[in-house]
């Protein structure tokens, strides 16, 4: 029930009103509406944003959104701006907005995103020669299944998600099979079912996420990502092959509704100016889904102890 | 003895043995001709891109139309999540209390209080008033469409050929594969999950209405004409009072889709409700959470339908009418005085307008921690399980004993002299039952144990549209066929195909599963009455409860995989088969089983050779449904890794391609289609031959 009473209701800041006598902040009193997507490190990038603009003295209003649903809502400013799009998984949702012309990005979140492929303890321990792959084909067995038997198993991002591990597994000569997860529950649900029955895993996973504080998961050593990797077979361990490598580092973007630099001007240079990194995301992350503290308390004791990260943020902005 | 066998008639085997003769030829070319395996690429039409570039131009001329739709929608939406909202929650529960006793009394009006009172306790309350309002929308919005549909397919003969078709798409398309075209015609906002639940719940209002209006007496209706009344007069006054009844069924059947497609809402977003709930904990995998959630759903659904089908109760109804007008107000009055006092009382005491957070009651953790230990202390016996049903059941079916049997999994290679074996046993064993029994039994065996040996999924298109159209062709004649035929020749060259194989396998595993299991169940259900009682609470919850729930620990025990999906399948399908079941076996014409009693039937002469044959057209009724079910539940288990044409409807969703989506999700429909039309029209004809019809 940590969303529960921060989803719907819309909060009139009272706090920042300051005697700021040549700024108009805010410059209109309608909500600034806030998407709030589907997992916990959205809801802090996004909060911890919220919170600010209120302490600016703006209405602020979350509404909960599809992540690909909410492209479509940021055209006509049903939702202002949301802080958490993974450049990993944007697809033509993300196209279509931007090309509309409504749309517009405003500058990365700061998170540094790693994807690839993580393997659990039991993994380690089954398979000594881990986390190197090219040790993985030693030990197949250990990863296989009824389902994919002769092979070895790779619960691998869901199809609609869009991974090109099928190609990387065949560029690196695995003997595995990726198996489509299906949804990112089904992800966790493998995760922490592998962990509770200590059986081994690989898996195509994310970070930062709040599953890294539960279940101890370490990155397989790839070759490391070399740009042209993925369309041209002579870069990378594999001459005749193209995906022979890591994936590339992503970024995380923010988007906005193009009409917010007219109707919140200052809000609009906040947002573009707004930065979150690693490590203030994951300790809130574990705070709230480990230690089962209240979203809205986490974040406003961050936003409280933080002042020198987004005070010159706020000052530049007014 | 009533009932008569048909005369043994041949001539239809020749058919079959021209099919499994062309199979044979095909399964033995199949490595040297490839487009016996799949169609080549350039044969396969663009339909998808077509519907993309035709959506694009619609999307952008009418826009504004459903813009403005969606806006005006919002209002009453936002209204009722407003007022639920601001009412304290003892108000809104005391209204329904009353509700609820007008409806059918003290029970479920206990009931309704206690589950009402659920949703407080767990502090969900908010999204649950939330789901509510949305409901409230979507209700009359599908019952509306459907009256106006059900009227207008009622006058007129030719709206009625054009409207059936459409009713069946509306049921048998899954809803996420129109999600995108409503999304971008509506744009953002809860109203694109009521457009889109009205869609799926409105079918069963006009054919419930259609059937009330054609029932009406012709006396009732000469009376009418006879004291003048215009037509309007006759409509309002005469047809639709007497078809009442029918009306009220589709309301409430009405009431339980749109029900069922709150969680549709959530996927889009735009409201925190309750479905919003289930979904963000169900993308955390944490059952107890999703659970708790998902339980309020079930039991909204549960309240709905327990006070709608009070309301459609004749004698209830009478008895009311029977009351004077001060007594009958009295309920109402009781209502008002109680909210009026609840809201007043609030005021004082905030805790009646916010359940206080230190009272909440969230036993999560606990049943967290029980899954865990299930996971962990049972892990080889669920290992054991999921590995013998793969490879015993489930991937003979998918790739054939020919691909299936190594030393991996069987514990032995594949022999040629074993293959010769086999292919002797299916031989005598196709002979004895075309001399004992009928030529029908003995070509089953050959097809199926054709179908064991190369596996489903390896079968080449040509001979699978022929069985599936000589099937179609000896059980409806021409109509059937033709739609079977063109149907599977649409997946075929939308290039679907391997998906729709897929999806095929995997519902059929699961189906056979639920005939032997429900069917078994429902025996046992008939025949005890403690079974039944037993039963019903389970198949209630399982219909009304969110899938998604049950997916969690399903895939903590079994992981991402088809097993898992097939399970999840059988959980939802299995429900009506045993309602239908018991239902037949329990409505057996009473004189029948006198007859045979005093004949001197034993009782499982009575069950086998009276009871089963006369309640078979329901049976089949029931395995229709199952059949329906378990394709929509393909939509839910591509969540948890099940390929197929759910997994492409969710390709689609996520890449903004409305074309694939809804290529997809037609052809999920045929195949539904298809095997309804063969099942009824099988159905109807043992109903000849029983003379039931």
């Amino acid at each position: 029930m940590k969303l529960k009473s921060c989803l719907t209701v819309i909060t009139i800041a009272i706090l920042g009103l300051t005697t700021n006598a040549q700024s108009a902040v805010p410059e209109s009193s309608d909500p600034i509406k806030l998407a709030i997507n589907e997992w916990t490190g959205q809801h802090i990038s996004t909060h911890v944003a919220g919170e600010i603009l209120k302490r600016m003295g703006y209405n602020v209003e979350y509404v909960t959104a599809g992540y690909f649903p909410q492209m479509v809502a940021l055209e006509d400013n049903t939702i202002s701006a949301t802080l958490e799009i993974w450049s990993s998984n944007i697809g033509e949702h993300y196209d279509k907005a931007l090309a509309s012309g409504n749309v517009e990005e405003i500058g990365d979140l700061g998170l540094v995103p790693v994807e690839s492929w993580f393997i659990n303890n039991a993994a380690m321990e089954k398979c000594p020669g881990l986390p190197d792959y090219k040790a993985l084909n030693g030990c197949v067995q250990a990863f296989a299944n009824a389902e994919t038997f002769p092979k070895g198993r790779f619960v691998d991002y869901p199809a609609d998600w869009g991974t090109s591990n099928v190609d990387r597994l065949v560029a690196l000569g695995l003997d595995f099979t990726s198996v489509p997860a299906g949804s990112e529950g089904a992800l966790i649900a493998e995760i922490q079912g592998a962990e509770i029955r200590k059986e081994p895993l690989m898996v195509m996973f994310w970070s930062p996420h709040w599953v890294h504080a539960v279940v101890d998961l370490s990155n397989v050593k790839l070759p490391p990502y070399q740009k042209g990797c993925e369309d041209d077979a002579s870069v990378g361990v594999n001459p005749n092959a193209t995906w022979d490598c890591d994936w590339e580092r992503g970024y995380i973007k923010k988007l906005a509704w193009s009409g917010m630099a007219e109707k919140w001007p200052a809000a609009h240079k906040l947002l573009s100016a707004y930065t979150l990194r690693n490590e203030d995301q994951i300790p809130m992350m574990n705070a709230i889904d480990q230690d089962g503290k209240k979203l809205e308390a986490v974040v406003s004791a961050w936003v409280d102890a933080n002042e020198a990260i987004w005070k010159p943020w706020v000052d530049a902005a007014m | 003895m009533l009932i008569q066998l048909p005369r043994r008639n041949t001539s239809d085997m020749w058919p079959w043995l021209g099919v499994i003769l062309v199979s044979a030829v095909c399964l033995l070319l199949r490595d040297k001709v490839a487009w016996l395996n799949q169609l080549p690429s350039d044969l396969v039409i663009p339909v998808a891109d077509w519907i993309n570039i035709y959506m694009d131009w619609f999307i952008d001329t009418f826009k504004w139309i459903f813009r403005s739709i969606n806006w005006l929608l919002s209002w009453p939406m936002n209204g009722a999540q407003a007022l639920l909202q601001w009412l304290p929650w003892p108000a809104t529960i005391a209204a329904f209390c009353v509700v609820a006793y007008i409806s059918s009394g003290w029970r479920l009006s206990i009931f309704t209080g206690l589950a009402l009172l659920y949703m407080v306790i767990t502090g969900y309350w908010s999204p649950s008033m939330n789901t509510l309002g949305i409901v409230f929308v979507s209700i009359p919005l599908a019952v509306g469409a459907g009256f106006v549909l059900a009227v207008v397919s009622y006058k007129s003969e030719r709206a009625n050929r054009i409207v059936q078709p459409i009713l069946d798409l509306m049921q048998t398309v899954p809803t996420f594969a129109y999600l995108i075209p409503i999304l971008l015609l509506f744009g953002f906002g809860p109203v694109v999950g009521v457009v889109a639940s009205s869609i799926y719940a409105c079918p069963p209002m006009v054919r419930n209405m259609i059937l009330g209006l054609q029932k009406v007496p012709a006396d009732v209706l000469e009376s009418g004409v006879m004291s003048g009344s215009t037509k309007r007069q006759l409509f309002w006054w005469v047809q639709v009072p007497s078809a009442m009844p029918n009306i009220m069924v589709g309301v409430n059947q009405t009431t339980m889709c749109a029900l069922s497609m709150v969680i549709i809402a959530a996927i889009i977003g735009g409201s925190a409700d309750i479905g919003w709930e289930v979904l963000s904990t169900m993308r955390k995998a944490q059952f107890g959470q999703s659970l708790l959630a998902g339980i309020v759903i079930a039991l909204i659904a549960m309240i709905l339908d327990r006070i709608s089908r009070g309301f459609t109760d004749r004698t209830r109804a009478i008895e009311r009418r029977h009351l004077s007008r001060i007594e009958r107000s009295k309920p109402l009055i009781t209502a008002l005085g109680l909210m009026l006092a609840f809201i007043l009382l609030s005021i004082f005491v905030p805790a009646l307008r916010i359940y206080p957070e230190t009272l909440i009651f969230y036993p999560a953790d606990v049943i967290n921690e029980g899954l865990r230990y299930v996971t962990a202390n049972y892990a080889f016996f669920m290992n054991t399980l999921k590995n013998t049903v793969l490879f015993y059941y489930l991937l003979p079916i998918k790739i054939g004993f020919a691909n299936v049997i190594s030393p991996f999994s069987w514990g032995f290679s594949l022999t040629s002299a074993m293959v010769w074996g086999y292919a002797v046993v299916i031989f005598v064993c196709a002979c004895w039952l075309y001399l004992k029994r009928s030529w029908q039994s003995s070509i089953a065996v050959v097809v199926t144990g054709g179908l064991l040996y190369f596996g489903l999924t390896a079968i080449p298109w040509l001979p699978f549209i022929l069985i599936v159209t000589l099937l179609a062709w000896q059980t409806g004649g021409l109509r059937v066929a033709t739609l079977a035929f063109t149907g599977l020749l649409f997946m075929l060259f939308t290039g679907i195909w391997s998906q729709a194989m897929l999806s095929v396998y995997l519902c059929l595993a699961a189906v056979m599963v639920c005939l032997l299991v429900g069917g078994s169940l429902g025996i046992w259900a008939s025949r005890s009455q403690w079974a039944s009682n037993f039963l019903r609470p389970i198949n209630d919850t399982l219909q009304s409860m969110p899938l998604f729930v049950i997916l969690i620990p399903f895939l903590m025990f079994f992981q991402i995989g088809e097993f898992t999906s097939f399970l999840a399948i059988i959980a939802y399908a299995i429900v009506p088969m045993i309602r239908y079941t018991e239902h037949g076996l329990r409505h057996v014409p009473e004189e029948t089983v006198e007859a045979a009693r005093s004949m001197g039937c034993s009782p499982r002469q009575m069950l086998w050779e009276v009871k089963m044959p006369l309640a078979l057209p329901e049976i089949m009724l029931g395995l229709n449904q199952t059949v329906l079910f378990a394709l929509a539940m393909l939509v839910i288990t591509a969540l948890v890794g099940s390929k197929g044409l759910g997994q492409s409807v969710y390709i689609a969703l996520s890449s903004a391609d409305t074309g694939l989506g809804l290529v997809a999700g037609l052809g999920m429909a045929l195949i539904a289609i298809i095997a309804d039309r063969i099942i009824q029209s099988w159905c109807a004809k043992r109903k000849d031959a029983l003379g039931l019809a």
